[in-house]
C-alpha cells in the first residue's frame, strides 16, 4: 500500500473513531501511532510516541495556554465579568434593546481577558439572560445574543484557538493576537448593528429600560477598569514586545487574582476551584495539541499533506477559488466538531496547500477562527448553545438557535468581508516587528 | 466492588489534581517573580524557563485522570447518540479498550524514555534539572487514567451483560 493511500485510510479511521465518541485528543494518539507504524517500524512509532508526549507536555511555547485559561477563570471568579455587565447596561440599557447591546459590549469585554467561547457564553449568560428575562425581552433573541457574542471569546485577544494556531504553525501568537483585534471591534459592532435592526423592526423584542443620568454613567465607568488594565497589560505587554505570550499570560493570571484578592471577590473555596477549572481545561488543550503533533507526523510520513498542496496550487483555478473550498470544508466541519478539534484536526493537511497558495497565514489564522465561531452556534454540535440551554433549562433549543440565526447571517456576512479585504485581519500585526 | 474502586480512584484522582493545581500556581507565581525580577530589577530569575515547562509536565499529566473522569475531553457525540442502546455499549466498550491500549503503551514508552534519560544523564538546559524523574512522573500519573478507562471498561460490560 502506498504511503498516500495509507494516509487516506488513516483519516477515514479517524473519522471513524470520532463518530464513536473516542476523544479527539486519543483517537488522533492512536491513529497517528498506528498509521506512523504501519509507514515506518513499531519500534519508531513506539519510540515517537513516549518522546512526543514528553516533548509537548515539557513545551515553553505551549506553556502560554495554562497561563491564558488561569487568566480567564480568575477573571471570572473576581467578577469583573458582573461589573462589566452592569457598566454597559448603565450606559446602552435605556435604549431599545439596549440589555442586548449592554450584552454584547460585555461579552466583547470580557472576551479582551478570556480566550475561550464557552466561558464567555456561560459567564455573561449567568449574568445577563436572567436580567433580560425580567425586562420582558424576547427569549430567542436574548439566548441567541448571549450565545452569539459569547464566541467574541476566541476572536479577540487572548484566544486559546489563535495560540494553538499559532502553535501548530509556528506564526507569531502576539501577531496573531493584535491580528484578532480589529475583526473582534468590528464584529462587536456588527453584533450591536443586529440587535438594533431587529428592535428596530420589531420594539417588542427588547423593551427600553429606565433611563441613567450622566452621574451614573461616569461613576460606571469604573466597571471597565479591571478588564482595561488586564487588557493593556497582556495584550499591549504583547504589542510592544515587554513580554513573551507565556509571561503575557503569568502577568494577566496573577492581575486577575490580585483584582479579585483586592475587591473581596475571591475567596479560598472560589480560587481553588476557579484554579482546578483552568486545569482541567488547560489539560484538555495540551493533550489535544499533543494528539495534533503525532497525527501531524504520520500525516508527514503519508506525504498527503505536501500532495495536496501540489495538486491544488497546480489546478487552473485562481487561489481565492481554493480558499473558497477550504472555508467550505471548515463551515461543514464545524457543524460537527468544536472549533479546537476542527483546527488541530485540519491544520496538519491544509496548513501546506495555504502556504503553497502564498496566502497571508495570520489572515488564514484569524479566517479560521471567523469559521470555528459559526461552528460553537450552529446544530448539531453548536457548543455555545448547549452552555445556554444548561443555563435557562426553560428556553427550547430550537428558540435558541431561531436566535442565533440573524447573528450567524451577520458573522458570514463579516466573514466574507475579511475573505476579501484582508487588511482588516492583517493591518494591525503590519504594524508589529515581531 | 467496582463502586469501591471507582471511589478509590475518584480520591487518588482529586489528590494528583491536587499536585497539579499547585505545579500550575506555581508556573504563574514563577513566571511572575522572573518578569518583575527581569523588568524591575534586572535580574531575571535563573532557570525560570526550566521550570516553568517541567512543572508544566507535573501539572498536565497530573490533571488527566480527573479531566477524563469529569468528562472535559472534546468528542464528537451527535452521531453516537442516535444509535440503539446495546450497540452503544457495544461501542463503548471496544473504544474504552482500544484509549486503554493506548494509555498502557504511554506508560510503557514513558517508562522506556525515563530510563534512557536516567542512563544517559539528560539534563535541563540551563537550570540542569534531572528530565528522568519528569519521564517517570507523566507514566504515574497515568495510572488512574487507566484505572478509570478499566472501571468504566467493567462499567459497560456489566450493563451490557444485564441488558
Amino acid at each position: 500500500m502506498s504511503p498516500a493511500t495509507a494516509g487516506v485510510i488513516g483519516i477515514g479511521l479517524l473519522v471513524a473513531l470520532f463518530l464513536l465518541r473516542m476523544p479527539v485528543a486519543f483517537a488522533m494518539a492512536l491513529v497517528g501511532s498506528v498509521g506512523f507504524a504501519y509507514l515506518t517500524t513499531p519500534e519508531a512509532a513506539l519510540a515517537l510516541l513516549g518522546r512526543d508526549i514528553f516533548d509537548s507536555f515539557s513545551s515553553y511555547p505551549l506553556s502560554v495556554i495554562p497561563m491564558f485559561i488561569l487568566m480567564g477563570t480568575f477573571a471570572f471568579a473576581s467578577g469583573i465579568s458582573r461589573r462589566l455587565y452592569s457598566s454597559a447596561y448603565t450606559w446602552v440599557g435605556q435604549f431599545r434593546g439596549g440589555l442586548t447591546i449592554a450584552t454584547v459590549l460585555a461579552c466583547s469585554g470580557f472576551a479582551a481577558i478570556c480566550g475561550s467561547t464557552a466561558a464567555t457564553a456561560a459567564t455573561m449568560g449567568r449574568i445577563a439572560l436572567p436580567e433580560m428575562r425580567k425586562y420582558g425581552y424576547d427569549n430567542a433573541l436574548a439566548s441567541g445574543t448571549v450565545a452569539a457574542a459569547g464566541t467574541l471569546g476566541i476572536l479577540i485577544p487572548p484566544s486559546t484557538v489563535l495560540i494553538v494556531y499559532g502553535i501548530l504553525t509556528e506564526e507569531s501568537i502576539g501577531k496573531l493576537f493584535v491580528a484578532g483585534i480589529l475583526p473582534g471591534a468590528l464584529l462587536t459592532l456588527f453584533f450591536v448593528a443586529t440587535v438594533a435592526w431587529l428592535c428596530w423592526r420589531n420594539p417588542r423584542l427588547g423593551p427600553a429600560g429606565p433611563p441613567t443620568s450622566w452621574t451614573q454613567k461616569a461613576r460606571a465607568v469604573t466597571g471597565i477598569l479591571p478588564a482595561t488594565i488586564l487588557f493593556l497589560m497582556t495584550i499591549g505587554g504583547l504589542f510592544f514586545g515587554w513580554f513573551s505570550p507565556t509571561q503575557a499570560g503569568a502577568i494577566g493570571a496573577g492581575g486577575a487574582l490580585v483584582i479579585g484578592l483586592a475587591r473581596g471577590q475571591l475567596r479560598w473555596q472560589t480560587f481553588i476551584e476557579a484554579g482546578k477549572d483552568g486545569l482541567r481545561t488547560s489539560c484538555m488543550v495540551i493533550f489535544i495539541i499533543t494528539g495534533a503533533v503525532i497525527f501531524g507526523h504520520f500525516m508527514a510520513v503519508s506525504r498527503i499533506p505536501f500532495m495536496l498542496a501540489e495538486w491544488l496550487g497546480g489546478l487552473p483555478i485562481p487561489p481565492m477559488a481554493v480558499m473558497g473550498v477550504i472555508v467550505l470544508i471548515y463551515f461543514v466541519g464545524g457543524f460537527f466538531m468544536d472549533a479546537m478539534g476542527l483546527i488541530v484536526v485540519t491544520i496538519p493537511i491544509f496548513f501546506p496547500v495555504v502556504q503553497k497558495l502564498g496566502f497571508d497565514l495570520i489572515w488564514f489564522g484569524v479566517m479560521i477562527v471567523l469559521i470555528g465561531e459559526m461552528g460553537v452556534i450552529t446544530p448539531p454540535v453548536g457548543v455555545n448553545v448547549f452552555v445556554i440551554k444548561g443555563i435557562s433549562d426553560d428556553i427550547p433549543l430550537e428558540t435558541i438557535f431561531r436566535g442565533i440565526l440573524p447573528f450567524l447571517g451577520a458573522l458570514i456576512l463579516f466573514t466574507a468581508l475579511v475573505m476579501f479585504f484582508p487588511k482588516i485581519a492583517t493591518f494591525l500585526p503590519s504594524l508589529v516587528s515581531y | 466492588m467496582i463502586e469501591k474502586l471507582e471511589r478509590f480512584n475518584r480520591r487518588l484522582s482529586s489528590w494528583c489534581e491536587g499536585l497539579g493545581l499547585a505545579a500550575l500556581l506555581l508556573m504563574m507565581v514563577i513566571t511572575c517573580i522572573d518578569v518583575v525580577g527581569a523588568k524591575v530589577f534586572l535580574w531575571p530569575l535563573l532557570g525560570a524557563i526550566d521550570i516553568v515547562m517541567l512543572f508544566q509536565i507535573v501539572a498536565i499529566s497530573f490533571a488527566a485522570s480527573m479531566a477524563l473522569i469529569l468528562g472535559r475531553h472534546i468528542r464528537v457525540e451527535f452521531l453516537f447518540d442516535l444509535l440503539p442502546r446495546r450497540a452503544q455499549t457495544v461501542i463503548n466498550s471496544f473504544v474504552l479498550l482500544l484509549v486503554l491500549g493506548l494509555f498502557m503503551a504511554i506508560i510503557w514508552r514513558l517508562c522506556a524514555l525515563g530510563y534512557s534519560f536516567q542512563t544517559s544523564g539528560e539534563y535541563s538546559a540551563t537550570a540542569y534539572i534531572p528530565l528522568y524523574p519528569f519521564a517517570y512522573a507523566i507514566a504515574l500519573a497515568c495510572i488512574p487514567v487507566c484505572l478509570a478507562l478499566f472501571l468504566d471498561f467493567l462499567k459497560s460490560l456489566t450493563k451490557g451483560t444485564q441488558k
